[in-house]
Parts: structure tokens; sequence; C-alpha cells
């Protein structure tokens, strides 16, 4: 018997509570990025686009589009500009209307 | 206000009919069928791990049927390369009305690959999709998240998150 199945019964539960309570797990996944408006100027946000992988990142004027749907959760605009962005936390993402994945983000500053 | 105050409560009551609907429907049992449509296996991997101890999707009423007869629920991962199209049209077809089509991770959501010759680059072209979970992979918490949003017995979140941070760097 796998050794994590003996813990969990003798912790009595093995099974999540998810959704009625929270997993404790979930911290330890992977979210996608989340943004600070007020450092992310033009041209780190240039850098960002640049940096993404999967193409979730664009810029729009003095916007920065995030596809939350298109995002891999890599890690590199964090790790290119940590003081702009962070993780989210955030894993319970599915919706039912693909608009809700697209964030726009204002810039600060004017557009270069 | 009054006329703001009697749209809400009609979107409100839409919105439970709607509930109401989903629930009579598919109850508490639902069956699911899983369509890779050239994913990396990541996501299916996920999704064999709904029916672990741990998540035990069953106990929620989720099924995993390979018959799409069976399927209340198309569960299809991958970017739709052009090969498996028709392939995804026919499963589509072969499942009773009403069904859902959940479009699973990044790839099926359109954002790892572009569309070019070999695939489409996302699922929402090719099928009608219900539900999107992002994720590249979802974790199997985020998996079932999903499921619930698409029979209705949780709230679509992530329309109210922003994706911004407040306050000092971690």
């Amino acid at each position: 018997m796998p050794l994590w199945t003996l813990r969990g019964l003798r912790r009595g539960v093995v099974t999540t509570r998810y959704p009625a309570r929270p997993d404790a797990s979930a911290q330890l996944l992977p979210t996608p990025p989340a943004f600070r408006p007020e450092v992310l100027t033009p041209d780190l946000a240039d850098r960002l686009v640049a940096v993404c992988p999967s193409r979730a990142l664009a810029r729009d004027g003095d916007m920065l589009v995030f596809y939350v749907g298109a995002c891999t959760a890599c890690g590199r605009c964090r790790a290119e500009a940590p003081e702009a962005a962070g993780a989210s936390g955030e894993f319970e993402l599915a919706t039912t209307a693909r608009e809700h994945l697209i964030k726009r983000i204002p810039l600060a500053g004017r557009p270069t | 206000m009054t006329g703001q105050g009697t749209t809400e409560l009609t979107v409100q009551e839409n919105a439970e009919e709607l509930r109401r609907t989903v629930t009579r429907l598919f109850g508490r049992s639902l069956h699911i069928r899983t369509l890779d449509t050239g994913s990396c296996a990541s996501c299916e991997q996920e999704i064999r791990l709904l029916a672990a101890p741990h998540y035990d999707l069953h106990r929620l009423g989720f099924f995993f049927t390979p018959a799409p007869r069976h399927a209340d629920l198309l569960m299809v991962t991958g970017p739709m390369v052009r090969a498996f199209e028709n392939a995804a049209r026919k499963t589509y077809d072969a499942i009773p009305d009403p069904k859902i089509v959940v479009a699973t991770g990044a790839c099926a959501l359109g954002g790892v690959y572009q569309p070019d010759p070999f695939t489409h680059g996302g699922v929402g072209e090719t099928l009608p999709v219900d539900v999107w979970i992002p994720g590249c992979p979802p974790s199997p918490l985020a998996l079932l998240q999903g499921l619930l949003v698409a029979v209705g017995r949780l709230a679509d979140k992530v329309k109210d998150l922003d994706f911004t941070l407040n306050g000092t760097p971690q």
C-alpha cells in the first residue's frame, strides 16, 4: 500500500474537501501572474510581451492586454520583472465566456 | 433606479432558471467523454488524476465514459490539429443533446499554437465551447472547478478578477 494512503487513513480522510472547503495543495500550484500597474511602464510592458512564450501578453496603446487563457504560468514575466509581476494565486479560472479571460491592465505613464 | 433594479431581477431570474434547467437536465450525474486533439498529454494526465482517491470526482456525480453516445460533456484538450477536425465533429455530433463542450488547457484556448496549415490553434472555431478552463496543464482542482462551473454548481469567479497586485512586492 502506498505510503500516502496510510497517511490518509491515519488522518481519517484521503479525499480533498474541495469545493466545500479550500484545498491546502492549491497554494502550491503555479498560477498566472498579476501585475502592478503603478510600476508597469510602457517599456517594461514591451519587455514582458517579448518574453512571453505563449503570446498571452500584448500591448494595446497604454494598456497591457493579458489573455489568461493563453498563459502557461511559466513565470518568465515574473523572472523578467519581479517588481511588476507576481503570482496571482488564482487557480479557479474556469469561465463560461472567453471574454472574461481577457484582462486589460493600465500602464503607468504615457506610451512611448 | 427602479428600472435598473427590475433588470437585475430579470437577470437573476434568468440565471436561476438556467441553474434549475441544468440541474434538472444533468442532475447529479454527468458523464464525461475526453477528446485529445493533439495535446501533449499533460492535460490528459491531470484529467486522469481526477479519478484518483484524492480528488475522487465520482463523489460529485461526474463519471468518465469512453462512448460519446453515453456522454453529456465533451472535454476537449489540445489545439485542434486539422487532421483531427473531422473526428472531433463526429464525436460532437454523436453526443446526444443537451451537451456541454469544455475547452481544457492553454492549447485548446488558443494560447500556445497559432493557426497554421497543421492546426487551428484552439478548439473555439471548430466546436461550440461552453466552458473554458485555462492552465498549462489545468490542475485537477482547476478542472474540478471547471466541471462545477459547467453544471452551474460553482460561480464563474475569474470575470471579477483584474489580475493586478496592490501593496508591496512579495
